[in-house]
């Protein structure tokens, strides 16, 4: 069912988004299985089964509820932005979508975002259904395609990339009958400064409130991860290059057209008008920082010249100095 | 991987207290009991004692939303509600939304034009599975500091008479992002007349010379409290896998060509408190 999507649009998801379906899923899933300190000694076994058991999904009493929304973003051109996200009732049974219950919520966001447009919807689970479509096809006269987020919650430590999937629908012969299914596109993560900064501090969880030494050291530690993660890839890229030099791995030339791309950029920065902009910016820098050490200076010379006139003062005491107690 | 080491080794090194690894079990934060949180409303133990609450738990996505509106608002001072619920001497914040108002600091009754979309959301939230209350609002200083205005402070001491139990948050997104790091305050007024026992220090912080003397002011009249985060286990995992897209983004920000404008106001502010002195 899922092919690659051929639409040429680009996706770019926030954070916030993630955030945002993970929460709804954790909680309507604690809702349903009740922590084992409530329950009474009976049962408590039998809860904290559950609450052990439902961590792969594998639960013979209920398996982990699936949850949907709707996500909400804008599209420029070709490139379509999700911001956020909010919640939708949906009868997985009865197959209907609560109309009413969107269309309030999508007059509310509206109000306190009014550059955002339903892109499409999102729901948990490990693949697309074919059920799925139905949903999708509902939303079809709100945005005439729409998109799929598809967030996978089972938490699985071997993984490495991003459980999240988004769908396109596209209209394809299948036996003769033009069918509407879904096709997997890729999407990129956007920030904004501001979120990045507090998916970093939440993702880390430093110590909140230390001294101003603690939180340099976070934020540098964060700066020399990021480093090494650069370094690790392009080790890994001449790793790569240097075994197809030698003809252990079968050259690839659009990998090698990529790399040679990529290395052609890099003089951009050795141009003349970089180097200008840039000993501005470290020169203001530079002479903050200084005027930030006078400051303090001033300030400490200031209390110093008070502390000295008061142990030394003559006109309080019988004359001359004082022994210094 | 030496990454992973390097950190252990300097948590060690600084005596950082590892906050317990959310696993499932754990994540009985987000159980709404609504029994045990009528009970509490009830009996009011917050009533007797101006300084009962003094921690603030605060989930990864109510951050998140409320970092993100702040800074959406450039330099206009926005606001929003916060929904969570009690948990002994804590406020625990599940969640928060923005108010389609934008405050100026003279404006008391925001809240009023608001009213009818927080019962709006508030019921759409409770359909859709969020059962915790209204509990807190926040609302953003952009680029002078997290502390409460007189009008904050009086909008607060009505808040606490009549919504408890109720937490005011303090956002300076301009800080935030030219820092590195989140700058957010909680807060909770005494009530008139009411003179703290002991004076508790907190961290300095800058105030441009314009506001100084509406912080001097009123400084006294309310109390900071203690800020902890707290995630699931599948925000735990996702944000680590996230992690692997935007190691890109850390590397390529910024601070000081996104913040050319308040850099320059603060040292013309420091420029002019030169000469007074």
């Amino acid at each position: 069912m899922a092919s690659s999507s051929s639409s040429g649009l680009t996706f770019k998801l926030h954070p916030l988004v993630i955030v945002n379906i993970s929460d709804h899923y954790t909680r309507v899933k604690s809702q349903l299985s009740l922590p084992p300190s409530l329950t009474s000694t009976s049962s408590a076994a039998t809860s904290n089964n559950n609450n052990n058991n439902s961590n792969g999904g594998e639960n013979n009493q209920n398996p982990p509820p699936r949850v949907y929304g709707c996500v909400i973003g804008v599209q420029r051109g070709r490139t379509v932005e999700i911001f956020n996200s909010f919640e939708l009732i949906y009868d997985p049974s009865t197959r209907s979508l609560d109309r009413s219950f969107l269309e309030k919520k999508q007059e509310l966001y509206k109000k306190v975002f009014p550059h955002f447009y339903v892109l499409g919807w999102y729901s948990t689970g490990s693949d697309a259904q074919e059920s799925d479509m139905h949903f999708h096809k509902a939303l079809m006269d709100i945005n005439e395609s729409p998109l799929y987020v598809l967030l996978n919650p089972a938490i699985n430590p071997a993984q490495k990339d991003l459980p999240v999937t988004i769908y396109e629908s596209e209209l394809h012969v299948i036996d003769g009958v033009p069918q509407l299914i879904f096709v997997r596109s890729s999407y990129t993560i956007e920030t904004v400064e501001a979120e990045r900064i507090s998916v970093d501090h939440v993702a880390h969880l430093k110590p909140s409130g230390g001294s101003a030494a603690t939180q340099l050291a976070a934020q540098l530690t964060g700066i020399h991860s990021a480093i090494k993660m650069l370094n690790s890839r392009i080790r890994v890229l001449h790793q790569y290059l240097v075994g197809m030099q030698k003809g252990d791995i079968p050259c690839e030339s659009s990998l090698l057209r990529q790399v040679s791309s990529l290395l052609r950029r890099l003089p951009a920065i050795e141009s003349e008008k970089f180097q200008d902009d840039f000993l501005m910016e470290y020169n203001d820098t530079l002479l903050i920082t200084y005027l930030a050490m006078f400051t303090n200076c001033s300030s400490t010379m200031n209390e110093l010249v008070d502390k000295f006139n008061t142990t030394y003062d003559r006109h309080s005491r019988r004359g001359g100095r004082t022994a210094f107690i | 991987m030496d990454s992973a080491i390097a950190q252990k080794t300097w948590e060690l090194e600084n005596n950082i207290l590892a906050v317990e690894a959310p696993n499932p079990s754990s994540d009985f934060i987000f159980y709404y009991d609504e029994v045990a949180q009528a009970m509490s409303l009830k009996a009011k133990p917050w009533g007797n004692d101006p300084h009962f609450f003094k921690r603030v738990k605060i989930s990864a996505l109510a951050l998140l939303k409320m970092v993100i509106h702040a800074r959406s608002g450039g330099t206009i001072e926005v606001m929003g509600l916060m929904q969570g619920k009690t948990g002994g001497d804590a406020i625990i914040v599940m969640d928060a939304f923005a108010l389609p108002v934008e405050g100026t600091e003279t404006r008391v009754n925001a809240q009023a034009d608001a009213y009818e979309y927080m019962v709006d959301y508030s019921q759409t939230n409770k359909q859709a599975g969020r059962l915790e209350n209204v509990v807190g609002w926040y609302h953003s200083h952009p680029g002078y500091g997290c502390w409460l205005s007189g009008i904050d402070v009086s909008t607060q001491m009505l808040n606490q008479q009549f919504q408890e139990p109720f937490l005011a948050v303090v956002i300076d997104p301009t800080r935030t992002v030219s820092a590195g790091k989140v700058d957010i305050g909680a807060f909770r007024t005494y009530p008139e007349g009411y003179k703290p026992t002991d004076d508790p220090i907190s961290e300095y912080q800058t105030i441009p010379l314009n506001k100084i003397e509406d912080f001097g002011v009123h400084c006294k009249q309310y109390y900071a409290l203690n800020i902890t985060y707290f995630k699931s286990s599948l925000d735990c995992h996702l944000l680590d896998l996230l992690w692997n897209k935007y190691w890109v983004n850390t590397l390529s920000s910024s601070p000081l060509l996104g913040n050319g404008d308040y850099v320059a106001g603060q040292l013309s502010d420091l420029g002019i408190s030169f000469l007074c002195t």
